[in-house]
């Protein structure tokens, strides 16, 4: 066991180290002279050096990425160009939107599809498991930020329940933020939850098909208590790493949804400082994003370890 | 892994039904594949109107005016000609991106299966560390700092497409090179670039095809995404993502705006979705019958 954990460790602080170098390139490389453009074109060239130097934009890159690297580490993630906010705050504030909306449009996406997943893989043959099947591959189809749209038609606009779009803070309208959020949670979760079927149900067939299901059968159970007592809890390991993976897909999901219900979370203010080249800003947000989707693949894949020996010992 | 003694074969009835249902799939995913490329060659042929010049007193028209299909939105251009020309984007973006990261992830995948310990290990972490970026927040980034476009979606597209490509055609390769006439090709004293390319790629072809339609479907999903953010493509080009953008403007007035662009999308991927399954359990009946 700690040679496995001493391994994913190793191979998630490489994965960090690989993916600050490819933001720093990506944002860095292609920006051109940042200062210009931060400033504008009426700006003095004594203006840009002057901001150019206050940040230290003009020594070499190489110098520039370790410093950035160093402040990270030591929890300081840099400041606006413009408003000399610092990153930690903006995004810190960004948070209480986006935190909710992830987490709830997770936890939606699943409890539609595990027992739409599971249904469909025992009941393959029933009219209701075929329209589940059938669903989640029409699901996979929508774009998430149609699906949105269309609800915000429906009952935003059409009947009127709740609010189109924009936000309310949480301490001045608790129930108002809840109201915000619940059409884009509903959007993400229906979108995520008819991807997620698919991976439930092709996990749970293959539990089904194992030969220990077939024993536990054997002994009289029958199909529904085999699975519950036996199947699911091997079932859960594939559909852990599959939620793992899919992270990545929700916060991208979260990036289009805060759009399309003008919410003010941490993509649309990554969106807004791509614009206005505060490059700072968006390298160190982007990093923390990736960072976290980082961590809980490592989780998950620590967990996998614990629960099921063959992987720790495999290699 | 079920042995073949503990897999008892479906009940004739049973094969029957999935055979026609395997079909079906099939079937409908063809027609809606062609149908797409269709429209979306014919547009470069024959539009009904031309997408992108305004025709004030013609605005907001409701499907089925004259000259109109499916009417008009709030410039009075033409909605079934600029569906037409987003198929065309669709199109570009979506078979490009699947492409490019084909031919990569091949030539990764290959290497990786067949050059020894360190290039896999080597090929596969890198891949692995390149899927837990999420593709979407660093192609805005990325659309946004080098501009907007459809080469540029193509680009951002295929580096987050190729890691997949990489993994999937890796493992495919690597159950190829264990089998016999691999084995005997190598005693023969067969260059390894010969085995690959005469050996191993020919059977991981329905593997690369498979895999291919499926992301061609992902690619027209999240060119989508990114045109309606507004990093995508932009006019003169035409965009069901961005068609959607400047729906949603209008959502209020005329809710039909926001319904065929995003029809359009759903079909077209559902079609190719339903392709890329369908041609799975054709040319890889071992996979399928896991997933089906």
């Amino acid at each position: 066991m700690p040679i496995y954990i001493a391994r994913k460790l190793a191979f998630f602080i490489l994965a960090v180290i690989a993916a600050s170098i490819a933001i720093f390139l990506l944002i860095r490389g292609a920006g051109g002279n940042v200062a210009a453009v931060v400033l504008g074109k009426d700006a003095t060239a004594e203006a840009i050096n002057a901001l150019a130097q206050q940040y230290g934009l003009d020594r070499p890159m190489v110098v520039q990425y370790f410093d950035w690297i160093g402040k990270l580490l030591q929890g300081d993630l840099g400041r606006s160009f413009r408003t000399n906010e610092s990153v930690a705050d903006l995004v810190v504030s960004r948070l209480s939107i986006s935190i909710p909306l992830c987490v709830s449009g997770l936890v939606l996406g699943l409890l539609i599809a595990i027992p739409a997943g599971t249904y469909s893989a025992l009941y393959s043959d029933r009219p209701l498991g075929a329209l589940v099947a059938l669903l989640s591959q029409v699901g996979i189809a929508v774009p998430v930020f149609w699906a949105g749209i269309l609800l915000s038609l429906l009952f935003g606009v059409r009947l009127g329940w709740l609010p189109t779009g924009g936000w309310t803070n949480w301490d001045a309208n608790f129930w108002g933020a809840v109201r915000s959020l619940v059409l884009p949670v509903i959007s993400l979760g229906l979108i995520l939850g008819a991807s997620l079927t698919r991976y439930v149900r092709s996990a749970v067939l293959d539990v089904m098909n194992q030969d220990y299901v077939r024993t536990a059968r054997a002994t009289g159970m029958t199909q529904m208590q085999a699975l519950l007592q036996v199947g699911l809890r091997n079932a859960a390991l594939p559909i852990a790493t599959v939620v793992g993976l899919q992270i990545a897909e929700l916060i991208g999901g979260t990036v289009i949804i805060e759009t399309v219900f003008s919410l003010p979370g941490l993509s649309r203010m990554i969106l807004a400082n791509v614009a206005a080249r505060e490059v700072i800003v968006v390298q160190s947000t982007v990093m923390l994003i990736i960072i976290f989707v980082m961590l809980i693949n490592l989780i998950v894949d620590l967990l996998y370890g614990v629960l099921d020996p063959r992987v720790r010992l495999a290699r | 892994m079920t042995s073949l003694a503990t897999a008892p074969a479906p009940a004739p009835a049973r094969a029957t039904r999935r055979r026609r249902r395997r079909n079906l799939t099939l079937t409908i995913g063809i027609v809606i594949t062609a149908a797409f490329i269709t429209i979306a060659l014919a547009s470069f042929l024959y539009l009904p109107h031309n997408p992108n010049i305004p025709r004030i007193p013609d605005r907001l028209l409701p499907a089925g005016s004259p000259g109109y299909l499916l009417g008009t939105d709030a410039l009075g251009r033409d909605i079934f000609s600029q569906l037409m020309v987003g198929a065309r984007t669709s199109l570009l973006v979506g078979a490009g991106a699947a492409l490019i990261s084909l031919l990569v992830g091949t030539v990764a995948g290959l290497s990786a299966a067949a050059f020894g310990r360190l290039t896999d290990e080597t090929i596969s972490r890198g891949a692995d560390i390149m899927l837990s970026i999420p593709g979407m927040v660093t192609a805005l980034v990325l659309a946004a700092t080098i501009g907007s476009g459809a080469l540029t979606t193509i680009l951002a597209l295929s580096a987050f497409f190729t890691p997949s490509f990489t993994r999937v055609i890796r493992s495919a390769a690597l159950s190829v090179t264990q089998e016999d006439f691999v084995i005997a090709a190598r005693l023969y004293g067969r260059p390894t670039w010969f085995i690959l390319l005469r050996h191993v790629l020919p059977n991981v072809a329905g593997v690369m095809i498979v895999q291919f339609t499926l992301y061609f479907a992902a690619g027209i999903l999240t060119e989508a995404g990114l045109s309606y953010l507004g990093v995508g493509v932009t006019r003169p080009s035409i965009s069901w993502g961005m068609m959607l953008n400047e729906a949603q403007q209008q959502v209020g007035i005329s809710s039909p705006l926001a319904m065929w662009p995003g029809l359009a999308i759903v079909i077209v991927v559902l079609g190719l979705n339903l392709l890329g399954d369908g041609l799975r359990d054709v040319l890889d009946p071992k996979l399928a019958r896991r997933s089906s």
